[in-house]
């Protein structure tokens, strides 16, 4: 995956082949065309960073107009995206389809056109291997086409860190916790000592932490076959109960996830670290804007990960078949999701591609991130992919993550249940939400 | 409870005049004549009213930084119309606000016809079960519509109506509480000779219904409209099931707006304020009729 | 609704009709005599077929699927019985959505109706700019639930929330409107509060409006003071309309979703579930948890428990509207009728 010598180069083939792979895509369908316009619906959620590449490829392609929809959450998408399959109609022409929940749509993966009918194979090196096979079903079609990967560095910020006498410069703090051997012990002891000191949070709630903590695992809520694997797993009990005794010890800002106070959380020093899959940027990013606040917020991001190499979401762009113009929803989303652009989602998104070239032209460019202390996010984040692996997903991984584990984790955050209270607490939503649903 | 009896009675008495009557207290008023403090009341109530409407319009005229002030904002921004664009980017407000209107326009129609007709059968006709399916109409006043959402859900799918305005229309072109309503006006106020001297002179019942019940019934059948269409314009559950976001409700459009815009609250604000323009422009201009609509029907839409 | 009990008090017997009139030929008098049998049912039957595809049907049909293991996507599964029913009967989280139910329906209809009645007792007085203080009230209520909602969530912020903010300035603690349990009723049943309170102020207008002039001033001669004449001549002149207001308010009370579904859009009902209804639990049963079974049977529960609701307050207001009908409204509308004539 590092070998390209010269990325750039290797992009312009790649968007070749792409190119040449969507245009020989069959179907008997008239291209759309000035004289004969198409209307593309393409549903995504949180922060994309697409818009200017829809301008782009409207422009490129006179005829189709693209109808964008933006829902704020994954988990919203989901519902929506359910809701809508099960109603037979309603679905974009091109979906976006979230790691977390993509074993609930490979349930039903027949409801999605096979990309290989659209030339999926001809393109299929350009996503490192394990993304590729994500979006590939049991039976071997191709339902999704990776956009990014969720490659997990540690975000921090470093006036605070300054302010708590710990070093702020990205490659000290890289060392600090360990560099490559960091740990979760090391992670949550400098914690203390910077809650000892400061008196404030280490990090903004729980539930991101825990999400890293199973994303990092081997195999997560559920074993490579499928089967879950939450009761009797004692090593992710374990996990749990460190992640409980720094909350209980006052770690935890108990912020609200997904609003952080409108963005304000960011700027007032409520936490000092955060759990960033590449994505996760561009959230932060959306979020301090909303607030009003930028670079002088303090926020950088490092090189490093407790418990080493971690993937925490990605998305894949999919065509339901209900897509009255599959051929070009098939060839948008192959466009959107080829390293060219790619790169630019990430300029936009500040979200890590799952495709070889993009990811080696990003680390090549290492383009500084004002926001982050002009930190080469990009480089850092293709440094940080290195030894990520795909983790199985099973049916219900999005619900146990955003209702079981998250709702037990909000109560330690507030204080109403400690540690073992908790974990029986996600017992019994497991039992209640996914087992006897 | 006979609002409707009792109002007319109640206007015809309200507002005497009693001349020479001794100035008591220019503060408190005597209760029938009001003193300040009434006045300061109702400016209360008045701020009260339109304070978080204002505020909307306020904030959606700034950006998020608004929000983060101590004291909020009086004075509108210059944020207004750039959120206005945001908003048309995010959501097809037009197709939303023409879907809002054919619906509610369509369901209001549907409902006050089949309730004015069956109202005045059930007030005026004698027909054998007359007393037993009144009964049935008042008992289904107590099912919730939203019980049923489940297998309309499945129905509209079978059917492949999802996606489709028909989708939202379908399930109300008809409500139990108009007929009541119709049926409760229509009893008191034709009097029987009327129908039956129409009937002495040979009109037969269609042409009884359309020229002794209809003008009859006409104030009845508009305070009914008036509440129908609230009722159709507000709705949100229900469409925000069978409805899809490039063709929905105002309502639904605007959950969509909070959930795509989700970081830019002025513009949600903003869209939140727009989306109350229709309904305060009918409000100007037919709010006297709704007010005497609401007194005399004493009934929730 | 609460159309029984309106229907007690109003519905009177038509008077007896005359009969049908001699027709002059057989085939006339047949015609007309069809004519005078079927078209009652003429008129009736578009609402009853209606009715029964879009109101009956589906309330049947959710009885049969919720003896069933019913998927969203993989439709009809195997037949349980009543089994859906247990398992939602002993689901902490339908209990707790009750309880959020009642709670905020408390909370919005107890205030509701005390202010509807402070407000009505304004406006009940030889104003000046009448429809302009109705109209005044009455603003809210063209703001759609959906807007409202919005609006308020955003006042209701627990940072930079507008509330929070004014607390701040007067060295209050920000309150957290959405995750602690009371503070978030208080917030919904505040926007329920603002919409509707207005509204119910006019029908109790309508009904202060109905009370003679000349009770009040001959008791106002007696040395009644105004509070005096609101307690016994005003509230007990409109106990019934008082009831009417409590009973719609009920029903659209054990129904609000759109309220506390955008309260907190990322979690319905929020992440403890502190605000979560029964109408919101019952959509995330069916479009969430995409178990189309359990929420049938929850919607049958929810049907069972308005019903029950329905008939305690049909005969609760039975009951008061008949021992009224001695006391003094009915003197008053005699006193009006008297005064029409």
């Amino acid at each position: 995956m590092k070998n390209f010598r010269y990325p750039t180069a290797a992009i312009a083939g790649a968007a070749a082949v792409a190119l040449l792979a969507v245009g020989c895509g069959g179907g008997d369908q008239e291209a759309a065309s000035a004289d004969n316009p198409i209307e593309l619906s393409i549903t995504t959620f949180g922060t994309f960073g697409y818009d200017d590449l829809y301008a782009e490829y409207e422009a490129a392609n006179p005829g189709i107009d693209i109808k964008p929809n933006n829902i704020d959450r994954g988990e919203n998408a989901r519902t929506e995206a359910f809701t809508k399959l099960s109603a037979g109609s309603g679905l974009s022409d091109v979906v976006a389809i979230e790691e977390g929940w993509l074993g609930s749509i490979m349930e039903v993966s027949d409801q999605f056109v096979d990309l290989n009918e659209y030339g999926a194979e001809d393109i299929k090196d350009n996503w490192v291997d394990w993304k590729y096979k994500q979006g590939t079903d049991p039976d071997g079609r191709v339902i999704g086409y990776g956009t990014d990967i969720g490659p997990q560095g540690l975000c921090y910020n470093g006036k605070l860190f300054e302010a708590a006498g710990l070093p702020s410069d990205r490659e000290a703090v890289a060392e600090l916790f360990g560099g490559d051997d960091a740990t979760w012990d090391k992670y949550f002891e400098i914690g203390q000592q910077y809650h000892d000191k400061t008196g404030l949070a280490w990090y903004d709630q729980s539930g991101f932490v825990w999400n890293s903590m199973v994303n990092q695992m081997d195999e997560g809520y559920y074993t490579a076959d499928g089967e879950l694997n939450i009761e009797d797993n004692d090593a992710m009990k374990k996990q749990f109960m460190q992640l409980a005794a720094g909350t209980e010890a006052g770690l935890s800002a108990n912020e609200k996830k997904w609003d952080w106070g409108k963005g304000k959380a960011f700027t007032d020093g409520s936490f000092a670290t955060f759990v960033c899959p590449g994505w996760m940027l561009g959230t932060i990013q959306t979020q301090m804007e909303s607030a009003g606040a930028g670079a002088e917020a303090g926020w950088d991001f490092a090189d490093v990960f407790p418990g080493g190499a971690s993937n925490w979401g990605g998305a894949f762009l999919s065509v339901p078949e209900t897509s009255e113009h599959p051929e070009e929803a098939a060839k948008l989303a192959a466009w959107l999701t080829a390293p060219e652009q790619q790169v630019k989602q990430s300029a936009a998104a500040n979200n890590f591609p799952s495709t070889v070239a993009a990811q080696e032209q990003l680390a090549e460019e290492a383009t500084p991130n004002e926001l982050f202390n002009n930190a080469p996010t990009g480089a850092i984040l293709a440094s940080r992919a290195e030894g990520v692996t795909a983790q199985f997903k099973g049916p219900e991984d999005s619900v146990i993550q955003d209702k079981v584990f998250s709702a037990a984790l909000g109560q330690l955050d507030a204080g109403s249940a400690d540690g073992e209270a908790s974990w029986n607490e996600a017992m019994k939503l497991l039992n209640e939400l996914v087992v006897n649903n | 409870m006979s609002i409707l009896e009792k109002n007319t009675a109640g206007n015809k008495t309200s507002a005497p005049s009693r001349p020479g009557r001794p100035f008591r207290q220019r503060i408190f008023g005597n209760g029938l004549k009001p003193g300040y403090l009434t006045y300061g009341l109702l400016l209360a109530f008045f701020l009260g009213s339109a304070y978080p409407l204002w505020w909307s319009v306020v904030v959606g005229s700034r950006t998020n930084e608004a929000l983060g002030l101590d004291w909020p904002p009086l004075l509108p921004g210059g944020n207004f119309w750039t959120n206005v664009g945001e908003v048309f980017d995010t959501i097809p407000f037009w197709t939303a606000l023409g879907n809002s209107i054919l619906i509610s326009t369509i369901i209001t129609v549907s409902v006050v016809t089949f309730s004015t007709l069956a109202g005045y059968a059930f007030a005026k006709l004698k027909f054998r079960g007359n007393g037993v399916l009144m009964v049935a109409v008042v008992a289904t006043m107590a099912i919730p519509t939203q019980l049923g959402i489940i297998p309309l859900f499945m129905v509209m799918r079978t059917f492949g109506w999802t996606g489709e305005i028909g989708a939202v229309i379908i399930p109300t072109l008809v409500t139990a509480f108009g007929v009541f309503f119709m049926r409760q006006y229509l009893v008191d106020v034709i009097p029987d000779e009327l129908i039956e001297s129409a009937r002495m002179d040979g009109a037969n019942m269609i042409r009884t219904f359309w020229h002794v019940a209809l003008p009859a019934a006409k104030p009845a059948m508009a305070i009914l409209s008036l509440f129908t269409f609230m009722m159709a314009w507000t709705d949100f559950l229900w469409p925000l099931l069978v409805l899809n976001a490039d063709n929905p409700t105002l309502q639904t459009a605007l959950s969509q707006l909070q959930s795509s815009r989700y970081v830019d609250y002025s513009v949600v604000l903003t869209g939140a304020a727009l989306a109350t323009i229709p309904l305060l422009v009918l409000f100007v201009l037919a709010g006297k009729q709704l007010i005497s609509g609401i007194m005399q029907g004493a009934v929730k839409g | 609704m609460d159309c029984e009990n309106v229907m007690t008090v109003t519905i009177k017997r038509p008077a007896p009709a005359a009969a049908p009139p001699k027709a002059k030929s057989p085939l006339r008098y047949r015609l007309s005599s069809w004519d005078l049998k079927f078209s009652p049912y003429l008129y009736i039957s578009p609402f009853f077929l209606l009715f029964a595809l879009v109101g009956l049907f589906p309330l049947v049909y959710t009885f049969w699927v919720s003896l069933h293991d019913w998927h969203l996507l993989k439709g009809q599964g195997e037949f349980i019985g009543l089994g859906n029913f247990a398992t939602v009967l002993q689901d902490r989280f339908f209990w707790n959505s009750l309880g959020n139910t009642m709670s905020i329906f408390l909370l919005s209809a107890i205030p509701q109706l005390i202010g509807a009645l402070f407000i009505a007792a304004v406006l009940d007085q030889n104003l000046r700019a009448k429809t302009f203080w109705r109209m005044s009230v009455l603003l809210p209520y063209v703001v759609t639930p959906v807007a409202v909602a919005m609006i308020f969530t955003n006042m209701f912020g627990e940072e930079q929330g507008l509330i929070n903010n004014v607390l701040g300035n007067f060295g209050i603690d920000p309150v957290n409107w959405r995750t602690d349990t009371l503070p978030s009723h208080i917030a919904i049943a505040t926007m329920v509060n603002w919409r509707w309170t207005g509204y119910n102020a006019l029908i109790l207008l309508a009904a202060m409006q109905a009370v003679p002039r000349d009770i009040y001033e001959s008791a106002a001669i007696d040395g009644a003071g105004a509070f005096r004449r609101f307690f016994s001549i005003t509230l007990p002149s409109i106990r019934p309309t008082m009831i009417f207001v409590i009973i719609t308010s009920t029903i659209g009370g054990l129904q609000i979703f759109a309220e506390p579904r955008l309260f907190d859009p990322t979690d319905p009902g929020g992440p403890q579930r502190n605000f979560q209804t029964t109408v919101l639990y019952l959509w995330e049963m069916g479009f969430q948890r995409n178990n189309f079974g359990k929420a049938s049977a929850i919607a049958w529960l929810l049907f069972l428990l308005i019903v029950i609701i329905g008939i305690v307050n049909f005969s609760i207001s039975k009951r008061i509207a008949s021992a009224d009908s001695k006391k003094p409204t009915n003197r008053a509308q005699r006193r009006a009728e008297g005064k029409r004539k």
